[in-house]
């Protein structure tokens, strides 16, 4: 592995499902992070005397304003560029910090089992025996709004998730001959670890970080919807939604956009999660040779 | 002459490929099979004699089909047979012993449950009739207990008694025709020859014919009436199976004769056939015999001409029926085994390298809420191991033998006793004690598929003791000595590039004997490595061991349940049963005069 991919590494590419899913976070990142030469104004340009101006290709639009502008006058496609900005970052950090903290777990508690085993799956299940939403809404309380408030709660709520999952995954590869091979050769715990089971556990790894910023997505959309996320001053998907609703009689499209905007992430992110599984899972992938 | 059961006429099986071109799997199959008779069709992995029996069910796999020639089935077409049709006969006139009676049976219905269920289809409508003929049944296999034992589930049972209820249901319908696909080889040697003896029984009782399934030349020739020899999907000889086993014409069947390590036979080199059986994606490139590569005897003609099965004077007795698909057969009884003088460098007065006392492992089992129970798997063993020598462990399953190995190499941790690794106490448990260790002792696993990292390259695999102690070498240095690893098992080195997906079995399973010679160790543990492998396979790993002896000088601690094999390889062997070592010695003093009454029943369960 490593310096040589070789091509049944990279079979996953052919996956219609990977292509697609990648093709849309794909796009999302672009816009995320050029967003700033991308803008047609400034997102947070106020002008009262243009407000509600429905999108460029129906009656009345206005072709300065490609997707129309909100109850303010603010340009919707600009904030939607800045928007994919904070959902992005939320994306990426909170599902980064997630992992880190499950899969180190999981590995530790599937690798040594025993005792360690026993107090970190406890400590899971009384984990996840709060409601995921109660306990974010309690840490946002207490963390106080924010972005980074933001990461923290997906971050220390979602963890739970990937050590469950791969913890089982470690497991199964724990119990393979050349583990124990590994051992005799001569290796020790971290090298055990890092060279024998890590690139097992990989595939399912990288799969549930894919699906895991999706659903960072979607949660960082509730907590601006219900203002726990950005100030005023920034834009974010959910804080649109929020905002749209006051006009929703007059402008529905200012509701429908940002929604759009979440549900093609969150498809892209899942598709890309579903593609890997389904091409990196040596399982999966020997029932379709057979 | 009486009329048969089961026809085959030049059967071919062919598979589409990918890019739409044909491959032909089975090819000119032909036999007759009268009632009451049985058929063998041996040949090892890849021969393709399972792909017979699915086509007999038309069970065969996806892309693939029967495309030429007839099977009969009495008078009924099986090849063109619709599909309700063949279910009605499937399990009432035909009827399936699978190979591994464990998954054949569904784990959360009772035995009983799942006899009833398949009475139910035969026909048997009331459930009190069905209760009793599930009795008779079980108890015509000679099960102990039935009626108790229709209320448990398959996981209580052993091995031997779940294939005993399978054939107990396979003969319920009373059925014409019975294919048995290799019933045998997941199971122990002293159970195999009673379930063998048991199918025969059944057979006579109810008057089935029965194809045998099997890659074991010699069983198959104790058994059948007449066998049909497959490679790599062609009938390569016919024959009544005794002349046959005595004097085989075609030479793939004589290198099988010769390659099966015996317990009888006098003392002789196995066979070693080079090269494996080809794959089916190679078979396009082999226009003339398809064993031609391996031959022995192989001419100019057999490279471009197929040669076809036909009638051939049978040198002993007289057999009509004699086939083989051979342009030389009158060479076949010249092909001996070269004698390659493997000499040890084990001589009695070798200083001590493994000792072992007093070893014990208990593990608990919870019975219930509050009573614990201490199963002992190892259960005081003590012996020892001299430098340079070969000993066996040998058993039937749960005899402890695995477990025993793994306490050695320090798997498992024991639960009393000494073990002493050249002349150092092997309970060190610091780090540097460990890598100490693994010079001295290196462990061969069972089963390539999981002791090979499916992400690592052969090459990476076998230099794996390299990463730990050098970590620094260089690249170049490593490939070199991967490619020294390589050559010393003999494997070509760019198999070093390959994954283990992409390897056979016995290439895997030179990789993992490869691996544990790198870090050139004192003491190689083996446990079960040549079970699983075909026989010419096996012959090449034994022979690749004994040169490994003669050239690199270790020893060996070969786990297996296979007595011939252990009686070629090892200077002495441990008998175990219930984790205890019940009789040890040299290998001819314990194999020729066996003195313990185990050992004797060991013997004549693996002989005849």
């Amino acid at each position: 592995m490593g310096k040589r991919l070789a091509r049944q590494d990279l079979a996953f590419l052919r996956s219609g499902r990977v292509i697609a899913g990648a093709i849309l976070v794909g796009t999302v990142m672009i816009c995320a992070l050029f967003a700033p030469l991308l803008v047609p104004h400034d997102p947070q340009e106020q002008n009262l005397i243009t407000t509600l101006v429905p999108p460029a290709w129906s009656a009345g639009g206005d072709p300065e304003f490609l997707l129309g502008t909100d109850s303010l006058g603010r340009d919707v496609l600009s904030r939607l560029l800045y928007g994919a900005r904070v959902a992005m970052t939320v994306a990426i950090l909170a599902s980064l910090g997630a992992m880190l903290i499950g899969a180190t777990l999981a590995h530790i508690a599937g690798y040594f089992g025993g005792k360690v085993d026993w107090v970190i799956g406890r400590a899971v299940d009384v984990w996840m025996s709060f409601p995921p939403v109660v306990l974010s809404l309690v840490l946002m309380t207490g963390l106080g709004a924010g972005i980074s408030s933001v990461i923290l709660a997906i971050v220390l709520v979602d963890w739970t998730r990937f050590c469950r999952v791969l913890r089982a995954e470690v497991l199964v590869t724990r119990r393979q001959d050349y583990v124990a091979a590994a051992r005799l050769v001569g290796f020790g715990h971290w090298r055990t670890l890092t060279r024998e089971i890590l690139p097992a556990t990989m595939p399912l790894l990288i799969t549930l970080f894919s699906i895991e910023m999706g659903i960072a997505v979607i949660v960082e959309a509730i907590l601006s919807f219900v203002g726990m996320s950005v100030g005023a001053n920034q834009s974010a998907w959910g804080q649109m939604i929020a905002d749209a609703r006051q006009t929703i009689y007059e402008s529905g499209w200012n509701l429908v956009l940002p929604m759009l905007a979440i549900f093609v992430t969150v498809l892209g992110f899942n598709l890309l999660g579903d593609g890997l599984r389904r091409s990196l899972d040596p399982r999966l992938m020997q029932a379709r040779e057979l | 002459m009486t009329p048969s059961i089961l026809s085959a006429e030049n059967l071919t099986v062919e598979s589409r490929l990918a890019d739409g071109r044909r491959l032909s799997v089975l090819s000119g199959i032909g036999f007759a099979l009268e009632a009451g008779k049985v058929l063998g069709l041996v040949g090892e992995s890849g021969a393709g004699k399972s792909m017979v029996g699915r086509a007999i069910a038309q069970l065969l796999p996806p892309g693939f089909g029967v495309t030429g020639g007839s099977l009969t089935f009495g008078n009924r077409d099986l090849v063109h047979m619709g599909a309700d049709a063949r279910r009605e006969l499937l399990g009432r006139e035909i009827a399936f012993i699978p190979q591994e009676p464990l998954s054949a049976l569904n784990p959360v219905m009772t035995i009983g449950a799942q006899f009833g269920e398949h009475l139910a289809r035969i026909g048997t409508r009331s459930k009190t009739r069905r209760q009793g003929e599930a009795l008779a049944l079980l108890e015509a296999v000679h099960l102990p207990r039935a009626s108790e034992l229709l209320n448990q589930y398959p996981h209580e049972l052993s091995g031997g008694m779940c294939q005993r209820v399978l054939i107990a249901m396979a003969f319920a319908s009373r059925p014409k025709l019975v294919i048995a696909d290799e019933p045998t080889t997941a199971l122990d040697a002293t159970i195999q020859a009673r379930i063998i003896a048991l199918m025969g029984e059944m057979r006579e009782a109810y008057g089935a014919a029965l194809i045998f399934i099997t890659h074991d030349l010699r069983l198959a020739a104790k058994f059948c009436d007449e066998i049909l020899v497959l490679y790599a999907g062609r009938a390569v000889e016919k024959g009544k199976a005794r002349e046959l086993l005595s004097a085989p014409l075609h030479p793939y069947t004589r290198c099988l004769q010769l390659a099966a390590p015996s317990l009888s036979a006098p003392e002789r080199d196995l066979f070693t056939l080079s090269g494996e059986m080809p794959g089916l994606a190679r078979l396009a490139d082999l226009p003339g015999c398809r064993f031609a590569p391996r031959c022995p005897n192989v001419g100019e003609i057999c490279r471009t001409q197929e040669p076809r099965l036909t009638p051939v004077t049978a040198p002993l007795g007289d057999d009509p029926g004699r086939k083989a698909a051979c342009f030389r057969t009158e060479m076949t009884p010249g092909i001996e085994t070269r004698s390659h003088a493997a000499s040890s460098r084990y001589e009695r007065s070798s200083p001590l390298l493994l000792l072992v006392e007093g070893l014990e492992k208990r593990y608990r089992s919870r019975r219930g809420l509050f009573a614990n129970t201490e199963l002992a798997a190892v259960d005081g063993v003590s012996f020892t191991v001299a430098e340079n020598e070969f000993v066996g462990v040998v058993g039937e399953s749960g005899s402890g033998k695995s477990t025993l190995a793994k306490l050695v190499i320090g798997l498992e941790t024991p639960s009393a006793g000494r073990i002493e690794l050249g002349g150092r106490d092997a309970f060190d448990r610091s780090e540097a004690a460990r890598r100490r260790r693994v010079e001295v002792a290196q462990m061969v696993f069972q089963d390539p598929q999981s002791a090979l990292n499916p992400r690592r390259r052969a090459a990476s695999i076998v230099t794996q003791v390299l990463e730990a102690a050098a970590p620094r070498l260089s690249a170049s240095a490593r490939q070199r000595r991967a490619e020294e690893l390589l050559a010393e098992v003999g494997l070509p080195a760019e198999l070093g590039a390959r994954y283990p997906s992409q390897l056979s079995g016995g290439q895997k399973q030179r990789v993992n004997i490869a691996r544990a010679l790198c870090a050139t160790p004192k003491l190689l543990i083996a446990d079960e490595i040549v079970s699983g492998l075909d026989v010419s396979v096996q012959a090449q790993l034994i022979a690749l061991l004994r040169r490994l002896r003669h050239e690199l000088s270790f020893a060996l601690l070969f786990i297996s349940h296979d007595l011939a094999v252990v009686r070629k390889l090892c200077e002495r062997v441990l008998v175990m049963r219930h984790g205890k070592i019940v009789d040890q010695g040299l290998t001819e003093v314990v194999f020729g005069a066996p003195q313990h009454p185990y050992t004797r029943e060991l013997l004549a369960a693996s002989s005849e």
